[in-house]
């Protein structure tokens, strides 16, 4: 009698379960795209109180692997997909559809006391490189540069080193930083750091550089004229059912209301309602 | 040894003693003062109106009338300084193309920061991110506010062989002689009745959702995370890990095979939390799949591997630790090697048990790595359930980690990480009290 009890709320869990698991969507990836993400999922759930949409912020690398491991619907990814990843993507059986949800510039930061207003693309990549390693070369003070750069799992940190590094390889002095919140967090307590970041997470704490004499705003980066600009993307697997949650999340940056966000965010819209 | 020299050490040591403890807890309180009062600033601080104001709109709490009722209040406090914006807009500038572009650019910096300050101009569309929807909800915050308000930071670079000097530069300065210049010292002055800050209990922060990303609202979500995460992994623990100490104590014997499995069990406790978190990973999620994406089930099954050995190897000593005679007296009156176990010797060993299942509740409350992969987001609503076999949830460990690091607005909210670390301390040490006190009360009955 128990048992049977027992087991008839068991299933009734599990039903109750599977019925609730569609109404839910997991976004995995870039810290930089993760704002964006916050910022739709809690304006999506409020309009459609009963979808839970969890995000998770840890690099657009582990997004790509989630997302070939079909444990995430979207993969936020702040670079396009490498090969490698796609190939294991297909063999996998999921086809990575890219929808670019905004356009965003990466901000070569320093410490607000630091007198440098603006480098080439040149010396930051000599800084990087390690060729240039005191301020005193650039016309700054006489301080060592701490040189700060992403981690290497990071969508950021991989445009980076296309746009800027030329995919040479970094000095063994540059530190590493996890994500774009911690690589600020480093300049703006740090007088002789040098950091990049998306532009969204720039602030009055920390002074973006001008590169090649362009300030890094939204409006140079719409223009194509900021010099280390790129899309910012979210991959599903296939293009996702008409009509469905899914399909509205990832084309929401596409209505006025996404638009909205995306500016009120920071960053560089793809629409201009 | 001499008996002087004798007595001599022994003082010293005893002095020895009493400094570290005097060191322990000097060094306790260091940690914990901070903790306990920036953490309480989450929940008791001086609210403004806006507070109140958020709360109605997103809540429904509040009385009100009496919050329409200060709203009118403020509206009119506030009035002079939208139409200071607006007079100055209108005012004829009779400066050169350069000066007024400049002094544009310093215009829509004031706005910005009275948006910031005290929320959307009137007549404005309703922004869509909650975040901008609402002005300061802190005193301290709109303080600290005023003050970017009121003086330009700027960095003096004269001397190029050294770093800038901060210098703040009064804002009124660049507006001298306009019909914005007065607006700096009415919002100073004014700064009480345009907010009315009252001291506010905001007991609710342990229960609320979130709202934008942690911009405003409670830890709800993130503290029920938790404790499914915590009670699920001690669930799959504790028998599992009970039902193995009692068979390598009872039935095992000594055999070589066995001491292997000890000296196993042993390392696999000095194994760093992050291993196992990826093993969750690549076993639970991508090898058996036992959830579509990350979940609590997959996460307190990581947490639950993690605190297995020290579950195992604690309740070994607890069993071991009964007389043998206990167990001679149960063979005597004919009882059975089982029956032996379950009533004689696992109720003696019970508070040696329950003290490795508190040690065990604390650590899997507290750890962060194993639910990196297969739990914890940053963002979810709170889980019934049933819906934690499935789904992923925010967890107290994971999140003070998330806010410190990678949220856009790190120095805005950070009151509410202070407020997780307290949450944190606290839960983990009333698990530990609650743990002590049955402990305490299990050893008082079976003394008799």
């Amino acid at each position: 009698m128990n048992w049977k009890l027992l087991s008839i709320i068991g299933l009734s869990f599990v039903l109750i379960g599977s019925a609730v698991a569609d109404e839910r969507i997991a976004i995995d990836g870039s810290t930089t795209v993760g704002p964006i993400a916050k910022a739709f999922s809690e304006y999506y759930m409020e309009q459609n109180p009963g979808v839970n949409i969890t995000v998770s912020e840890s690099g657009s690398g582990n997004g790509a692997k989630s997302l070939i491991n079909g444990t995430c619907d979207i993969a936020d990814m702040s670079r396009f997909m490498k090969d490698k990843e796609f190939n294991a993507a297909v063999e996998a059986g999921v086809f990575p559809v890219a929808h670019v949800v905004a356009m965003d510039g990466i901000a070569v930061l320093v410490h607000p006391s630091n007198p440098i207003s603006g480098l080439s693309v040149e010396q930051v990549r000599d800084i990087y490189l390690g060729t240039v390693t005191n301020w005193k070369e650039l016309g700054g003070p006489n301080k060592k540069i701490i040189a700060i750069s992403r981690d290497t799992n990071s969508g950021t940190y991989e445009t980076f080193a296309k746009l800027v590094m030329n995919k040479q390889k970094m000095a063994a002095s540059v530190e590493y930083v996890g994500s774009n919140g911690g690589a600020r967090q480093r300049v703006q307590t740090t007088p002789a750091a040098i950091g990049y970041v998306g532009l969204g997470f720039i602030d009055h704490t920390v002074k973006p550089l001008k590169i090649n004499g362009i300030e890094p705003t939204m409006l140079t980066v719409s223009s194509g004229t900021y010099p280390i600009s790129r899309p910012l993307f979210m991959f599903t697997n296939g293009y996702p059912e008409l009509g469905g949650h899914l399909h509205a999340l990832v084309t929401l940056h596409l209505s006025p209301n996404g638009q909205e966000i995306i500016e009120a965010i920071g960053f560089v819209p793809v629409t201009s309602y | 040894m001499r008996l002087r020299t004798r007595k001599l050490l022994d003082r010293s040591f005893s002095g020895l003693g009493f400094l570290s403890i005097g060191f322990m807890a000097a060094s306790l309180l260091v940690i914990l003062a901070p903790i306990f009062g920036r953490g309480m600033g989450a929940a008791v601080f001086q609210g403004t109106i806006e507070h109140r104001r958020l709360m109605m709109e997103k809540f429904h709490r509040g009385d009100r009338d009496m919050i329409e009722a200060e709203l009118d209040q403020v509206r009119a406090a506030r009035a002079p300084v939208y139409d200071m914006i607006a007079a100055f807009k209108e005012e004829p500038q009779r400066l050169s193309f350069g000066d007024r572009i400049q002094r544009r650019k310093s215009m829509r910096e004031v706005e910005d920061l009275v948006v910031e300050l005290l929320g959307p101009l009137p007549g404005k569309k309703r922004p869509i991110l909650i975040r901008d929807q609402y002005g300061e909800t802190r005193w301290d915050q709109a303080k600290v506010k005023l003050g970017r308000l009121l003086y330009i930071e700027e960095y003096d670079y004269s001397d190029r062989a050294q770093m800038g000097r901060k210098i703040l530069v009064p804002r009124e300065q660049k507006f001298r002689g306009t019909s914005l210049q007065p607006l700096f010292a009415y919002v100073e002055e004014n700064m009480e009745q345009m907010f009315l800050p009252r001291t506010t209990f905001y007991w609710r922060f342990l229960f609320d959702r979130s709202l934008d990303a942690h911009f405003f609202g409670g830890i709800g979500p993130e503290v029920l995370g938790t404790l499914y995460l915590t009670i699920m992994a001690m669930i799959f623990a504790i028998p599992m890990g009970i039902i193995a100490a009692i068979y390598l104590v009872e039935y095992a014997g000594d055999s070589s095979g066995i001491q292997l499995l000890r000296t196993c069990i042993s390392s696999l406790a000095g194994v760093p939390s992050i291993v196992f978190g990826l093993f969750g990973l690549a076993f639970f999620l991508n090898t058996l799949s036992i959830s579509e994406s990350k979940s609590v089930l997959a996460g307190s099954l990581t947490l639950a591997l993690l605190v297995l050995p020290t579950v195992i190897r604690a309740s070994e000593e607890a069993i071991r630790a009964v007389p043998h005679t206990y167990r001679e007296a149960a063979l005597s009156l004919g009882a059975g090697k089982w029956w032996t176990v379950v009533t004689v010797i696992l109720p003696a060993a019970l508070p040696g048990i329950l003290t490795s299942i508190v040690i065990s509740m604390g650590r899997a409350a507290g750890e962060t790595a194993p639910i990196i992969f297969t739990a914890a987001v940053s963002v979810g609503q709170p889980l019934k359930f049933w819906e934690t076999i499935s789904q992923p949830t925010p967890a107290l460990s994971w999140n003070i980690y998330n806010l410190a690091t990678e949220h856009e607005a790190v120095d805005e909210i950070r009151h509410i990480q202070y407020g997780m670390v307290l949450t944190l301390v606290l839960l983990v040490l009333l698990l530990n009290i609650t743990a002590i006190v049955l402990r305490a009360r299990i050893s008082k009955k079976l003394r008799g």
